[in-house]
């Protein structure tokens, strides 16, 4: 038996997919999916304008109702001849809604729709112009982002670029000519020339720009990022919600009040009608239909569609099917680049599971089948990242759905079930970029935890969460045990509670290298030149690496004042003019309290800042302390002149600091420096109030966007050049794990994660062959339970190995469903940019 | 106590149980034809260590062996050319309670290995090929003293694996022989290591000529089928990958 498991076990060829694999009607569903065209669909921003433009001085909740029942009455519903669940939220197979009220995505429209389309994006002629010259104009001066913008600068919070002669001069000796060049110019395959592209990339330059918040924060438009009460549709349908926003009704006391539940019920029934449609399509097609086997399915899906989301689910099948309908229209509602959440989908269908098995109604294949289903559907949210650097970098990216499997339930006890199992096995026999959470306790069963390492083998999606920490940190935040045990995952890896939680917890961000570029430069920041911070001294006049760390300190601190102030500037607007009805009405709160959950309707309210590059700046902290303050190897002075100009003619320099300490290497010293700055950063943000009542939370996490963050930073004291990625969430920097996994586990276990509200992430790579036996799937579900025995909180294993990566790069036609874990996100790693894939290929390989 | 070590590697797999953090010792009284660690008797990585050093590092990792049975590894090289201060290291870690292996060529005398056989918890023992010219052609060395040794780990040793690596063309004559050796020691197992070419650039960088350089790993079939010849030779064959 031995002889045949230990040869049977080739470093190259994967195992076969779980039983059945995956169902031949899914094989054609995902095979669409990877093959389809990616469009712009305007119908979203078409219906809502319309209502938009006839309701002016209509209470916010009731105008977004009224935008969302008009879109939903009138958008394309298609129904594909393989499908089971149904609901789509766009004319085309792939195609994101546009939410044109936020204005993220409209000078990305206006000004680089060439470059868009030079990525493969397509648009009719028609939708073009009607995008171009009606709605857009429409909105001018009307959208979430041009208010913020204004708020913004009426509150002097924003940082333009300063083209000045002099720091012209400054940026181009500290960036490089093609370094600055290529920060500023998208990498598309535009046809154009570059001097006939560039008067647009100017302005697109521009207005991409006005919402970078002093100190170089980010205060994305969206809010979002949040959980629905998907739980509450399932037990009391849009009927039961509507209901008791009636009986609500006839308690309240305001307008505001009235307004909001009013905007309920015509939300609850939109939904109902929404639903009918599909069921209308689906008695019509089956009318049609010649395959009797199809015809019995079509009128299968129908009825379904009659009962829910309407009413309560009855079956699995339609608990599946509310669900879905649910996670659709909030992202409908919401717009692509949202982050709206499933959740805990194991726990939300086990119940209905479990009867069907029960009275002899469903096999486990037909649920199998059903979840497949769902997964390739959670897989087909693309999003157009609204940014110059998410233009050039991974625009193609998906809008991250992300379910949650595993961990403890509200008792306590371990509820890993059947649907976490055949989840899996959904996910495996997808073989797609799902973005999917696992969440492992000391509870949990060990064949759990292995059946979930070997996922790798056939996806890189799976990512570990720890239960204890999570726990400790949501009840840090305010949460009751119950509650917080019953977290989902939202967005990447943000701890969050299940349906009852405002939680916004993306979008907002500082960086922590920048509080040492201020440093440098006395409050102004390389890049955009202007006095951001404050003047904390002539660094080389700094005594003692305390006094350095003290201006560090300071200039953070201001980072993190800012950005929230921000922040909160842009949630008011939301508050005062951008409602969701469908989402408010799910969530535990919002109908008792008659508020919004944009106006702290939901019963737990937090804000998020995320804090980018961490290893970046402790090493070069660390280096600074030992090679400027201990050694005095390198004196302050040569240090500055050295990152100024981008090490040019400092070679000798760079070398000494590339050879400094680094986080990542169970370097006590090193660990003990980030511990310090994560638990300032923390307290920082955790003492801002958000708008609706909350407080700020922080992440280390970067969304895979570290080689766009990396690109507006000087050199840094690393060694690390000017426009080089920035070390990824809480990960060591590339290069920097020279002493395997293990180590760098110790070293960020020595950071208190519980006081991280929402997450951090560890991304480590291993090579694919490490799976191919047995010893190498324990050894990495032990590292896992060694990591969060020793309070871990997240960690996610990359298991393409550097030559499969390369090969992918130079032919991509052969590649095309090799997933990648970026930070907190699965993606196709053929359709990243360069630059990420460069990284993801340089990212030290940690084969033991 | 000092050692010369000359790589300390966290995170093994395949090194014993679990996670493993194994310690490789400079020096060899062998020339392997395919050797994967030359820098143990080449270049200029060895250094001096303190045996309380290597347990500080190997102990920084309890967490993972705890998590997957695994601990330390003593390898090399040749260890026992150091038995003193094998024996110090691995006195030490079972001290802290850590599970401990030590990997032989066996090419050692006989006091080196009973100064350790009582400390150790698995002794990984290498046979590389049972023909005495064929062992000198292959290593340098003939083998009496290495079936001699490998009697009296069978005999003496908690556990013990034999393993014996797979070089087409080199080594693979002889796993039969091998194979039945170990029947005889009343050992149930021959754990084989297939060759592999990543070590090659090793070679490069230290300027040394590979005498190997051109062999190819085994196929998977092909090492099904000397598999299959291991086990009819009356042993389990264990594929280490």
């Amino acid at each position: 038996m031995q002889l045949e498991r230990a040869v049977s076990s080739p470093l190259s060829a994967g195992p076969a997919p779980s039983p059945g694999g995956l169902h031949p009607k899914n094989a054609v569903l995902k095979q669409r999916l990877l093959g389809a065209e990616h469009w712009l669909c305007i119908e979203r921003a078409r219906y809502a304008t319309e209502v938009w433009r006839q309701t002016g001085g209509l209470h916010p909740s009731l105008r977004a109702a009224k935008a969302l029942a008009n879109v939903l009455a009138k958008m394309t519903v298609r129904l594909e001849p393989e499908e089971l669940l149904v609901g789509n939220r766009s004319s085309k197979p792939i195609a994101p809604p546009i939410a044109i009220e936020r204005g993220d995505f409209t000078f990305v429209f206006k000004y680089l729709l060439e470059d868009l389309e030079a990525f493969g994006y397509r648009i009719t002629p028609e939708d073009r112009r009607e995008l171009l010259d009606d709605l857009i104009p429409w909105w001018e001066g009307r959208t979430v982002r041009d208010a913020k913008v204004a708020a913004l600068e009426a509150q002097g919070l924003t940082s333009p670029p300063n083209a000045s002669p002099l720091e012209l001069v400054r940026k181009l000796r500290a960036f490089g000519p093609r370094t600055l060049g290529r920060v500023l110019t998208p990498r598309a395959g535009a046809e154009q020339p570059l001097h006939r592209r560039l008067p647009r990339l100017l302005r697109a330059i521009r207005a991409g720009a006005k919402d970078n918040v002093k100190g170089r924060g980010r205060c994305t438009d969206t809010q979002a990022h949040i959980v629905p009460g998907h739980k509450n549709v399932l037990a009391y349908g849009f009927s039961g919600i509507r209901d008791e926003a009636r009986e609500r009704l006839g308690r309240a006391t305001t307008d505001d009040e009235r307004g909001f539940l009013e905007a309920v019920v015509v939300t609850c029934e939109a939904m109902r009608d929404f639903s009918q449609r599909f069921a209308a399509l689906a008695r019509a097609q089956a009318e049609g239909a010649v395959d009797n086997e199809r015809r019995l399915e079509l009128l299968d899906i129908a009825k379904r569609c009659e009962r829910v989301p309407w009413l309560p689910p009855r079956s699995f099948a339609e608990a599946v099917q509310a669900v879905w309908f649910v996670q659709n229209a909030a992202i409908i509602s919401y717009g692509a680049g949202s982050g709206i959440t499933p959740g805990r989908v194991d726990q939300l269908l086990f119940p209905f599971y479990e009867a069907d098995v029960a009275r002899g109604a469903l096999t486990r294949d037909d649920a199998r089948r059903l979840l497949e289903e769902l997964v390739i559907k959670l897989n087909d949210n693309v999003v157009i990242w609204p940014n110059l650097g998410g233009v050039e970098l991974n625009h193609l990216g998906s809008d991250v759905e992300n379910i949650t499997l595993g961990g403890v339930g509200r008792d306590g006890r371990d509820a890993t079930n059947e649907l976490s199992w055949l989840f899996t096995e959904a996910i495996e026999n997808t073989s797609l970029a799902t973005t999917a959470s696992f969440r492992v306790s000391a509870k949990s069963p060990a064949a759990w935890v292995r059946r979930v390492v070997e996922l790798h083998r056939r996806t890189n999606s799976p990512a570990f969460l720890c239960d204890e920490t999570a726990i400790a940190t949501l009840m840090n935040d305010g949460y009751p045990l119950e509650a917080a045990r019953d977290y989902c995952l939202v967005g990447c890896v943000e701890p969050s509670g299940n349906g009852d939680t405002f939680g916004a917890t993306g979008g907002t961000k500082v960086y922590f290298p920048t509080a040492l570029d201020l440093v440098f430069n006395r409050g102004r920041t390389t890049f955009f030149g202007n006095q951001d911070g404050p003047d904390t001294g002539d660094p080389r006049a700094f005594r003692s690496f305390d006094e350095l760390f003290a201006a560090f300190s300071r200039q953070l601190e201001v980072m993190v004042a800012q950005v929230t102030e921000a922040t909160r500037l842009r949630d008011a607007i939301w508050a005062e003019r951008f409602h969701n009805p469908l989402i408010s009405c799910t969530i535990d709160g919002c109908l008792e309290s008659a508020r919004d959950m944009t106006r702290g309707g939901a019963h737990f309210n937090f804000g998020a800042v995320g804090g980018g590059g961490l290893a970046t700046a402790v090493d070069s902290l660390a280096t600074i302390r030992e090679l400027v303050f201990e050694r005095r190897a390198v004196s302050m002075g040569e240090l500055l002149e050295g990152l100024r100009t981008n090490f040019r003619s400092h070679d000798a320099l760079r070398e000494l600091l590339r050879a400094g300490p680094r986080f990542g290497r169970d370097d006590a010293r090193v660990d003990a420096l980030a511990a310090d700055v994560v638990a300032r950063f923390c307290d920082l943000v955790r003492a801002q109030p958000t708008v609706t009542g909350g407080h700020f939370k922080a992440s280390l996490i970067s969304y895979g966007m570290n080689v766009y963050e990396g690109a507006l930073e000087p050199a840094t004291p690393d060694g690390r050049l000017a426009g080089a990625p920035l070390s990824n969430s809480m990960s060591p920097s590339n290069g920097a794990e020279t002493k395997g996994p293990t180590a760098a586990f110790n070293s960020l276990a020595r950071i208190d994660q519980t006081r991280i509200g929402y997450g951090n992430s560890l991304n480590m790579r291993l090579p694919i062959g490490l799976l191919g036996s047995d010893a190498g799937v324990d050894a990495v579900a032990g590292l896992v339970r060694g990591y969060f025995k020793k309070g871990g909180f997240h960690v996610q294993f990359n298991a393409a190995d550097a030559a499969t990566l390369r090969a992918a790069q130079e032919r991509p036609q052969d590649f095309p469903d090799l997933i990648v874990r970026v930070s907190g996100y699965s993606a196709y790693f053929t359709r990243l940019g360069r630059s990420i894939q460069d990284d993801l290929i340089a990212r030290a390989e940690l084969s033991p | 106590m000092r050692g010369r070590v000359f790589d300390l590697q966290r995170c093994c797999v395949n090194d014993g149980p679990g996670l493993r953090t194994t310690v490789f010792l400079a020096g060899c009284p062998l020339r392997c034809a395919w050797c994967h660690n030359p820098e143990a008797f080449a270049g200029d990585t060895a250094r001096w260590v303190e045996a309380e050093e290597v347990l500080d590092e190997v102990l920084a990792d309890r967490d993972f062996f705890e998590a997957t049975g695994g601990g330390l590894t003593v390898s090399g090289g040749e260890p026992l050319l150091q038995p003193a201060f094998v024996k110090e290291v691995l006195t030490r870690a079972r001290a802290e309670g850590l599970h401990t292996c030590v990997q032989t060529s066996g090419a050692v005398p006989r006091d080196a290995l009973l100064a350790i056989v009582g400390l150790a918890d698995l002794v990984q023992f290498d046979l590389k090929h049972p023909d005495a010219l064929t062992h000198e052609r292959l290593t340098g060395r003939r083998n009496d003293d290495v079936l001699a040794n490998a009697a009296f780990v069978a005999a003496h040793a908690k556990q013990v694996e034999f393993r014996v690596p797979v070089v087409p063309g080199f080594t693979d004559d002889g796993l039969e022989g091998t194979a039945a050796f170990v029947r005889g020691l009343g050992a149930h197992a021959l754990h084989l290591l297939p060759y592999q070419r990543t070590y090659l650039d090793k070679y490069r960088r230290l300027g040394l000529g590979a005498r190997c350089a051109t062999v190819e790993p085994a196929a998977p079939s092909r090492l099904a089928s000397l598999a299959s010849r291991v086990e009819a030779a009356g042993v389990h064959a264990v594929l280490v990958c």
